[in-house]
Formats: C-alpha cells, structure tokens, sequence
C-alpha cells in the first residue's frame, strides 16, 4: 500500500514538472479578427413580372445546369422554335427551353455575382421559394435544399415557357399555384416510391370556373395494382373544385381558357 | 411540287394558337380532410330493440361514434363538429344536399342506417365525395348485436382505404400486459382490448410473471412468456377458450417468442448455459429447428412477413446489434452500424422497413430503418421507451415508455404511447392500468 | 523560460490535477467501483461473512475479484452444507431492452455458476433463474440504484 503511494507521488511529480516545462503560458497576443462582410441591403419589389426576371432565372438555371452538367443543345435562331411550337407536342417546349437558356447563358457570362445575389432575391419573397432555396445554390449538398432547387428549377422552365409563349406572367402563375396549394389534401397514404402524376386539363370559364375536367391518365385509374392513383387523382379533382373560382388573369382569357394542371405528389410525399 | 411547298408554307406558318399553358402542381398541405360523419339513420322501432338488447340509447350514433372517433385519433382526418349539421341522418343518407355540407367544409361525408332485423344488427352506410356532389362507396353489414363496435371498426377501415390508399387499421385488437404495484414486486396480467382501448379483458391472473404477449397473425391465438412455477418458459394461450399449454419440452428458459407469418410455426429464444440462441417449433407436429449456434446472445427473432427472412438481436460484435439472416439462419448479415445499442428489431408488414429500440448516450429511441440497413429515421426520443409493434398496414407503431422514479423511488409508471411512421400524432394509448410490451394484432376480418 | 513562468505553470497544472484527483477519488470511496456495485445495502447473508450477492458492470457479465472471493466463500459453504441445493437468479438493470435483459441475466448467473463449479460444487446443485430486469432490489432511477440491481444472487432452494 505504501509502495504504491510513493510511486503514485513520485510519478504526479513528475507529470507536474513535465507540464511546468512545456506549458504554453497564455502571452498577451493580438486576436486574428477575420475581414468585415459587407451586405447590400436590397430593395424588394412588389410585382415579380418584371424584365428583371428572365436574367434571374437565367442565372438559377445556370447554377442548376452546373450542377446537372446537362448537354446544351445546339443553338438556333429564335424564328425556329416559333414554328415547331405545338399544342399537343408535351416534350417540344423542354427542348425549346434548353435552346432558349444556352442562348442567354451565352449572354450572361459577363454578368457580376453582385446582380445574382439581387436577382435571387427577388424571389426571395415569393411563398413558392423557400428561403431554402438561396441556401440550395450556396450549399449544394444538403439534400433538402436540392429538392427546392428542383421546385425552382421547375417554376423557372415554366416562366420560360411563360416569357415566351404569352402564357401567364410569373406573378399569375404564383397565385394560381398559391391558390392550389391550399385546396389541394394530399392523401398521405400513397406509396412514395411510384409514379404519383396526375395531369388534369381544364376548360375555363371567363371567370375562373372550371366547363369541363379530364384526366389525361384516365385509364391508370381503374388498374389493378394502381389503386392509389384513383385516390390521388380524385384528390386532385376535389382540390380544383374546392378552389373554383380559379385564381385566373383578368385579361387574355384566349390564352388561359385551356389550363393544364401537372398534380405531382412525390416532393410532398418523399420529403 | 409548288403545291408541296404550298402546303408545307401553310403547315408550318406560325398560327396565332397559344401553346396548352401546363402549370406544375407540386405541393399541397398535409392537414387532415374535413369530413362530416353524420349520426347513422335508425327507426324507433329498432331503436328500442337495441336499448333493451345494448344498453345504449341511440345506437346509429353510437357507431358513428366509433367512426367519428378513429378517423380523428389516425391523424388523417379531422371529423367536424356535428352541431354544424344542417341535414337529418335519415334524409341525408338518401340523397344529401351538397350545398348544405359544403358550406360547412367537408369534403366527405358519412351516412348511413342502422336497422334490427331478425334479432340482428343490419348497418348499412355511405361514403359521400362532397366535392363532386356524388357516392364513393356503398356497403351493408350484418352481424350480432354485440358486435356493434366492430362495424363501426370495419366502417372505418373501408372509409379509411377508399380515401388514402392505404389498408386500414381499426378492426384489430391490441395485447398487452397490464402492471400494477411497485417497481420491486409488479404484479403484471396479460390483457387484451380493441385498438381503440375499449372491450378491455384480463387473460391471466397476475399469479405469475408475465412477458412479451404477441398475436398470432391468423387466429385467435396469443404467444408470451410465463414464469409459472418459476420455471420462465413460452407459452400458447387461446383467447377465445382461455387454455394455455407450454411451448415445446426445453431443459432450459425459453423467451421471446413470435409467431410465423403463417402462424404455424413459434420462433424464440432458448437459454443454456449462458448463452441464448435461436430455435423454432412447429406447432403441428412439433419439430424444433435450431436456427442460431453462436455463443453471443441472439434474441428477439421476427420474420419477415413473406417468411423467408428473420431479423434479431445479437451481441455477436460486443454489444447489441441488429441482424437479418435467411429463415434456416445462412447468410447472416448485420445492418445496424449507428453510434449506440440496438434492440427489439421487428419487420414491417409490409416488408420494406424493420422498426428498433436503440440506445444512446442514456437515451432511447424508437426509429425504423430499411431492412438492409440504410435509411435510419429516428422518430421518438425518451428517458426510457422501447418495444414498437406495427399495425397491421405497416404505418402506425405501438410502443410502451417508462418514466424516471423520483429521489424516494416513487413515481413509476408505464403507458403504451403510438406515433405515426411520419413521426406525426406521437399520443398516449389509454389503459386501465399501467401496461408495457404492446403488441398488435392483424385485421379481424380476414 | 524564466522561473516565475514556470512556477506559475506548475502551480495552475497542480491545482487542475488535485481537482481531477479529488473526482477520482470520490468513485473509488463510494459505493461503486468503475461501474460495479461495492457497498453492503440489499445484501444478504446465506450464513456468517457468506455474502449471498455478486455484482456487475454494465452490460457485462465477467466476476471482478471481489466477486470471486464471495463465491469462494459460497462454494466453501456449500462444501460444508452438502444437501443445500440453490438458485442462482441473474438480474439486470432496467437501462436495457427486455428480452436481452432476460438473456444478460441468465448468463450473469452462469457465470456465477461456472465459478462455483470449479470449486467443486456439482451442477445439479445450481440451477438458474434470470429474471432480465423484472425483480429490480432498488427502484430508483439513478447510476448507484442501477448498479445494485446487476446483480447474481444465490438463493436456497430446499
């Protein structure tokens, strides 16, 4: 017992003169401060249909496009893709989108990294983007994040579409969509990892209320092993009718009085 | 050939038509679906038929009730207010007026006859699409008069699938064992009750220790562990004959017993010497499998729910781990990797997830991951809970949580709680008494 | 480095290990030693300086020396009282999940028995019993109430 209480002091001893001697003693030394960020401060508008808006996207997709390393196809002269413009071609307007970006992407190499952050905040307000979505294109690894990027990236093929076509602007889209989502339950039963698109399309009335519905897939509905798409697709029915009147335009009633509505469940569902 | 021309010109001459504007619809809100379940219709002359037979003043809405009741407790849904009616049981379920249940916001509603006919009980009901002004479903039972909550069960269920695409969950039955007394000397009872906590019976006595009741996913079978004559072994009970019988002649305690997804065969543990493994007995002609041979400890053995896989417990790595093997126990393969202890693996119904205990840094945890490991979700955290048992369509989990004594070693409870496999409507189940190792038992009506 | 620097070095690094030290030797003074329960509360005697108890750590199931020498004290017991046959009931604590506890208890208990074997007992005078985390002796909810109910207890059986 003894033995070990003088080896115990004499080993305490000696860890005591070992930390004496090399202990870095705090010296009065200056603290590192890392340089001052500065943030400018920007005025956020009300109207989101503003010229402003194309260089946005284009910016969003380009990061997007990064990201992806998507294959641009080669570029053609604006007439062109007014003639292949179809009605019924669904695939065409994806293509014309690719051409349209690489055409301003060519454009917007000089462009500043001050004017993306303006730009992007610009939809920073909108209820569509979430806050998320400036940390998507900061912090690409988060997966959350990558799935609103996806929402945007999505939202900004159809402004493209919209630009372009003389569909609804930006600011009519949102309050369509806004309008939506609110009616729409999302049943939460459905199996997360199948195909949960419903595409319904819709003959307005000048008001805003609905002539006639269809389901595209109409015959999905009924097959056996697909019983959930008849629940999803009946949610998505009585979501359009809850919401009628339709938040529509109050002009240009030629343009919209033939509305498509791409019900996509999966984001809500896997998320 | 100009012609050709011509008419390529005027095919492709940019007409003023405007491309078909597609708007993608991607979010929606998670809040449940108002629906109206509206008292079920019933004549006098019934009526008092079923008072004098139940006890009970106006059954149509004493199965609506029911109904009402287990569409709000699944989280789904959000029943309303019925002094917002505006139409009469029996009109509305003839022809109900939209407008009117419109305008209090339901986008379904539920209707529906009670009738005494033949000394039985005839229930018909209907599943109203508000929205679309038109009926979704359509159904009538018959049955005892006693049976008057299992229809309103199996309303449920029927209402539940049409409007989420799920299977439901509303006719089952829940085992349990209930507790009661101090922490040093628990008197525990083997229970059952319907999941919505009514129709509560004792199965034993509380005489001896009683363990980890599970049902037999066919019948009306119970398989536990008993402590009768201090000799811990598995058991068989019948619920509806109250008969019990020992598993099997083991020189040794046998534990954690579950029963085969066709309920034919018992898996469990068998301890000797130290060291427990994994063993199987059919019950029909009483052949025992030695499943594991390992001198770790494997325990806790659930099937997967087409039978061809188990997943266990095992300390084969030095401390507690989750394991799946082959059902003639090859290829055992470890999937738990996570910081802490795991436990308690159960395979989903519906085969794609294996809900656990697991324990870390002095807390627990109920989580489910996929069956090959990966996607580990941790749903609830607790000074002290373990054991998860699946509802039959795989969605809800059944749990039981313990709470700390205080400095004088009073204030111990035990309740059994269920969360949603979102992580959603974590919520206490109500018993009697305390109750501990819930398990939950497949759809009655098969 | 200058003397003052170092007497200063020495006295702060002097200071931090008695205060580690003073932590360290409260563990060893107390009532658990590690994660093993030491003290006499809950235990009982088979007969006099027979302790009828041994204790364990957590999660493990392996007889520290202080362990040993209790059940070499039953085993001379037992040689003596050659018509005693006893229980061995293996506990646990409740920080675990049921059923392994019933298994941890069942093998603390053998390994109880094992020990007991080879100082002679024959086995048919052990039989064992775990009761997982069941029949806890302290129903408190903290380190030392937990450490008391790891535990192998010997109970007689006629």
């Amino acid at each position: 017992m003894n033995r070990n209480i003088v080896i115990s002091f004499g080993l305490h001893t000696l860890l005591v003169i070992i930390t004496a001697m090399s202990l870095p003693f705090l010296a009065k030394e200056p603290i590192d401060l890392p340089p001052i960020v500065s943030v400018e401060l920007i005025q956020i508008s009300d109207k989101t249909n503003i010229p402003f808006a194309p260089k946005a996207k284009k910016i969003i997709e380009k990061i997007k496009e990064k990201e992806k390393e998507k294959k641009i196809v080669s570029e053609q002269a604006p007439p062109k893709m007014a003639k292949k413009e179809k009605q019924d071609a669904i695939p065409l307007p994806e293509e014309k989108i690719e051409e349209i970006k690489e055409i301003k992407e060519k454009k917007q190499n000089p462009e500043k990294i001050e004017t993306e952050v303006k730009q992007v905040s610009e939809f920073e307000k909108k209820d569509l983007f979430n806050p998320d979505s400036i940390a998507a294109l900061i912090d690409k690894s988060k997966v959350e994040t990558a799935e609103t990027s996806k929402k945007t990236e999505k939202i900004t093929q159809d402004q493209d579409k919209s630009i372009d076509f003389g569909g609804l602007s930006l600011s009519e889209e949102d309050a369509l969509k806004a309008q939506i989502f609110g009616c729409w339950s999302i049943p939460l039963g459905l199996p997360y990892n199948e195909n949960l698109l419903v595409r319904i399309k819709l003959q307005l009335k000048p008001d805003g209320s609905i002539m006639r519905s269809e389901i595209l897939d109409h015959a999905r509905m009924n097959k056996p092993g697909q019983g959930f798409y008849k629940v999803l697709a009946e949610s998505a029915l009585r979501a359009i009718k809850l919401c009628q009147p339709l938040r529509v335009p109050s002009t240009g009633y030629e343009r919209w009085k033939e509305l498509q509505l791409n019900f996509d469940a999966r984001e809500m569902l896997e998320g | 050939m100009l012609f050709r021309y011509l008419l390529i010109l005027l095919i492709l001459l940019p007409l003023k038509v405007f491309a078909l504007i597609e708007v993608d619809i991607t979010r929606g809100n998670l809040s449940p679906l108002p629906v109206a379940v509206s008292p079920l219709s019933i004549d006098e002359k019934s009526k008092s038929n079923f008072k004098k037979i139940l006890k009970k003043e106006d059954l149509g809405s004493e199965i609506s009730a029911v109904v009402e009741n287990n569409l709000r407790q699944s989280g789904l849904f959000n029943p309303l207010s019925k002094n917002a009616f505006l139409q009469k049981p029996d009109i509305a379920n003839l022809k109900p007026r939209f407008e009117d249940w419109n305008l209090i916001k339901a986008q379904a509603l539920i209707t529906g006859k009670v009738t005494f006919v033949d000394e039985k009980l005839r229930v018909e009901f209907r599943l109203w699409d508000v929205l679309a002004g038109k009926e979704m479903m359509a159904l009538a039972f018959t049955t005892v008069p006693s049976n008057w909550r299992r229809v309103g069960h199996i309303i449920t269920d029927k209402v539940y699938e049409r409007l989420t695409g799920e299977s439901g969950y509303f006719d089952t039955r829940i085992i349990y064992v209930s507790e009661e007394g101090p922490k040093t000397n628990r008197i525990k009872k083997l229970a059952v009750m319907d999941q919505d906590g009514f129709n509560n019976k004792y199965l034993t006595l509380g005489n001896e220790l009683v363990l980890t009741p599970r049902f037999s996913p066919t019948n009306q079978m119970v398989t536990y562990l008993s402590y009768f004559r201090n000799l811990p072994r598995v058991y068989l009970l019948d619920i509806e004959t109250g008969m019990q019988e020992v598993v099997g002649d083991f020189p040794g305690m046998t534990f954690a017993p579950r029963f085969s997804p066709d309920g034919k065969k018992i898996i469990m543990s068998f301890a000797k010497d130290g060291n427990s493994d994994i063993y199987t007995m059919d019950l029909e002609n009483r052949i025992v499998e030695r499943i594991t041979n390992h001198p770790s400890i494997d325990t806790s053995p659930s099937y997967s729910p087409n039978g061809k896989y188990i997943t266990f417990n095992s300390d084969r790595s030095g401390y507690q781990q989750i394991y799946v093997m082959d059902s003639s126990g090859n290829n055992v393969k470890r999937i738990s990797f996570g910081n802490g202890l795991y436990g308690t693996p159960v395979w989903s119904p519906r085969g794609d997830l294996i809900a656990f205990t697991k324990l870390h840094k002095g807390k627990f945890y109920i989580g489910v991951m996929r069956t090959d490991g990966t996607g580990e979700r941790l749903l609830t955290e607790n000074f002290y809970q373990e054991a998860p048992s699946w509802s039959p369509n795989g969605r809800v989990l059944i749990f039981y949580r313990e709470t700390k004594t205080d400095s004088k070693g009073e204030g111990f409870s035990a309740k059994l709680w269920s969360i949603d496999l979102t992580g959603y409507n974590e919520k206490m189940v109500a018993t009697e008494t305390d109750a501990s190792d819930p398990s939950w038992s497949s759809l009655l009506t098969n | 480095m200058n003397l003052s620097k170092i007497l200063k070095n020495g006295f702060l690094v002097l200071v931090a290990s008695l205060v580690l030290t003073a932590c360290a030797t409260q563990k060893k003074s107390g009532q658990t030693q590690g994660d093993v329960y030491t003290g006499t509360d809950s235990v009982e005697y088979l007969a006099s300086g027979v302790k009828d108890r041994v204790f364990f750590a957590t999660n493990e199931t392996v007889l520290t020396t202080a362990s040993r020498e209790t059940l070499r004290k039953q085993a001379a017991w037992l040689r003596k009282n050659s018509k005693i046959t006893i229980i061995l009931e293996g506990h646990a604590d409740e920080r675990g999940t049921r059923e392994y506890n019933l298994a941890l208890g069942e093998r603390r208990a053998n390994s109880a028995k094992d020990y007991l074997m080879t100082y002679g007992i024959s086995s048919d005078r052990i039989s064992v019993l775990s009761y997982g985390k069941e029949r806890p002796v302290d129903s408190g909810s903290s380190p030392l109430a937990w450490s008391k109910n790891r535990r192998s207890v010997s109970v007689k059986a006629n």
